[in-house]
């Protein structure tokens, strides 16, 4: 791969739309082996990107690296860039929570808090804001109603967050992220858990939520790479091989690599 | 028969021999756990008045209750367990949050389990060595402490284990939100693994309650009343120790009704902790 082959297409990308969030020559390591090789790329503000690739190709190291929650666990590590409206977040100086109220993640498998559906949205509010009941309870509602769930729960609040049903939880868990108002939202294969129905809710909320929030999404679905986002970015072994708006990528890739696997040829 | 045929025959009777062997085992272990039971009930049953619970422990000959060694039991397990239990869950939780890569878990572990296997009266010698000789006299608080001695390891395990228990996703869902560490374990791991942590400390009071050795060497007993935590204090265990190798029928019978009160408080807790383990997995 030429190196610079996708840094040109960021520049190109960056005239047209404002970075929210720019990789540069990014490095990450489990131990001693490298899962992520030189990643550039720049993510445009208030739309929806996606990471596609086959399992193992650094999809999701690379969204975690974006709120670094990788360092909950030892012996991973990050080296390069990777800047929030041109701030390095990789900085040690950077407060790792403050980070993570900014930039929002959303799991695979959904996981509410043991604890109710109001107190799952009301417990990130509360650790950084001092809001009286009356407010809190239009946060939730705000966020339930974002999130698309209002209607369901708007009469059981007080139940556990575990009782609903898997698509519900996801939608629950997109809602608490939400209220805490973050600039980015990450999703991790948010919908590979849920049924068809409830997939296409999520798909519908992401494309609701671009108006107002940068988005990365990662995907091993590819059909649902291109019904929501506007640009793709395919990796393959640790590398970004071609990242690019999203009909481009489907329709015409540059890269023989990103045709074979979109194509069905591997992965 | 073809051959086929015949070892399905000998493969046949070999369960056949197996599932007995397992049967019969499985029916001995139970009858020695009925045997006791209905010992118990049968013996101890009759000697039950209100009287047990409301006099002290008679001179030999003479009629009277355990009021002062239940008493004692329920003092020295209570601080025992207020002693303990915050040293153990806190050790479970550095060990499953904190230090869960760190090799000094590993070690902490090594160690917790030789302590929750070690004898008790070894605890009691310990404790005996620590508190009783510095202090020139046996005393309840010696109990208490060898008691808590007993609570740590088994709370350590149970709050350990219940904490791994907990999906890591759960815990960088809590710190994708923007929470410290410590709220996250607090508010969710902790939430999470409530039912099994409290089900170790049920199953530490159940442990403690009927814990004779180490008190011998440290409350030692009494045959009076007594709520000075700083004087011998009676306890139900070493009561029945007492009593039941006494040749005094009225001993012998309380002995009996002592037995029977312990073992159906353990009974009740062991119930307790069970129903809070199964409705976490119904869950």
């Amino acid at each position: 791969m030429k190196p610079m082959l996708s840094t040109d297409l960021n520049a190109a990308d960056t005239t047209v739309e404002k970075a929210k969030i720019e990789v540069k020559n990014l490095n990450f390591y489990y131990g001693q082996s490298k899962a992520l090789k030189d990643i550039n790329l720049s993510l445009p503000e208030r739309s929806v990107t996606a990471f596609i690739g086959p399992s193992g190709c650094g999809k999701s190291t690379l969204l975690r690296v974006l709120n670094r929650i990788y360092e909950l666990y030892p012996k991973q590590s990050a080296e390069g860039q990777v800047l929030l409206d041109g701030k390095n977040i990789l900085d040690r100086s950077q407060d790792l929570n403050l980070l993570r109220t900014k930039i929002g993640m959303v799991f695979q498998k959904p996981t509410p808090f043991p604890m109710s559906i109001y107190e799952n949205i009301a417990f990130g509010v509360r650790l950084y804001e001092k809001i009286s009941k009356a407010e809190m309870d239009g946060r939730v509602e705000q966020a339930l109603k974002r999130a698309a769930l209002w209607n369901e729960v708007k009469d059981k609040l007080n139940a556990s967050g575990l009782s609903l049903s898997g698509g519900q939880q996801q939608r629950l868990c997109i809602a608490r992220t939400v209220a805490v108002k973050p600039e980015v939202i990450l999703l991790d294969e948010p919908a590979s858990a849920l049924d068809p129905l409830s997939t296409a809710k999520i798909e519908e909320l992401i494309d609701e939520l671009q108006a107002d929030y940068t988005i990365v999404i990662v995907t091993h679905n590819m059909q649902q790479a291109a019904r929501v986002s506007r640009q793709t970015a395919f990796m393959y072994l640790g590398e970004l091989v071609e990242f690019d708006r999203t009909e481009k990528i489907f329709t015409s890739p540059r890269e023989k690599r990103t045709q074979d696997y979109i194509t069905g040829r591997f992965g | 028969m073809s051959t086929a045929q015949s070892l399905h025959q000998s493969r046949k009777r070999k369960n056949g021999v197996m599932m007995t062997l397992c049967v019969v085992a499985a029916g001995i272990g139970l009858a020695w756990l009925a045997l006791i039971l209905g010992a118990l009930l049968y013996k101890g049953l009759s000697g039950v008045s209100l009287s047990v619970f409301t006099e002290m422990t008679p001179p030999p000959g003479d009629a009277g209750g355990l009021l002062n060694a239940i008493y004692g039991s329920i003092v020295m397990t209570i601080i025992g367990i207020f002693v303990g239990t915050p040293i153990g869950v806190l050790a479970g939780t550095y060990m499953a949050e904190y230090g869960r890569f760190s090799k000094l878990t590993t070690v902490v572990r090594f160690i917790n389990d030789i302590l929750l296997s070690a004898p008790s009266i070894i605890i009691g010698l310990f404790v005996y060595e620590l508190m009783v000789r510095p202090m020139g006299h046996f005393s309840a608080i010696a109990g208490a402490v060898a008691l808590s001695i007993l609570v740590i390891p088994v709370v350590v395990r149970t709050t350990e284990d219940m904490l791994n228990l907990v999906p890591n996703a759960l815990r960088e869902a809590g710190t994708a939100i923007g929470a410290p560490r410590w709220v996250v374990i607090r508010s969710v791991a902790y939430r999470a693994a409530l039912s099994g942590i409290v089900t170790g400390i049920l199953l530490a009071i159940a442990r403690i309650s009927g814990e004779t050795a180490p008190l011998l060497f440290t409350a030692l007993n009494n045959q009076f009343w007594s709520s000075n935590l700083n004087a011998p204090m009676a306890s139900l265990p070493v009561t029945i120790f007492q009593f039941a190798l006494s040749p005094y029928e009225e001993w012998q019978q309380l002995a009996w009704t002592g037995a029977l009160i312990i073992t159906l408080t353990v009974l009740g807790l062991s119930i307790i902790a069970r129903s809070l383990t199964g409705r976490r997995e119904d869950r």
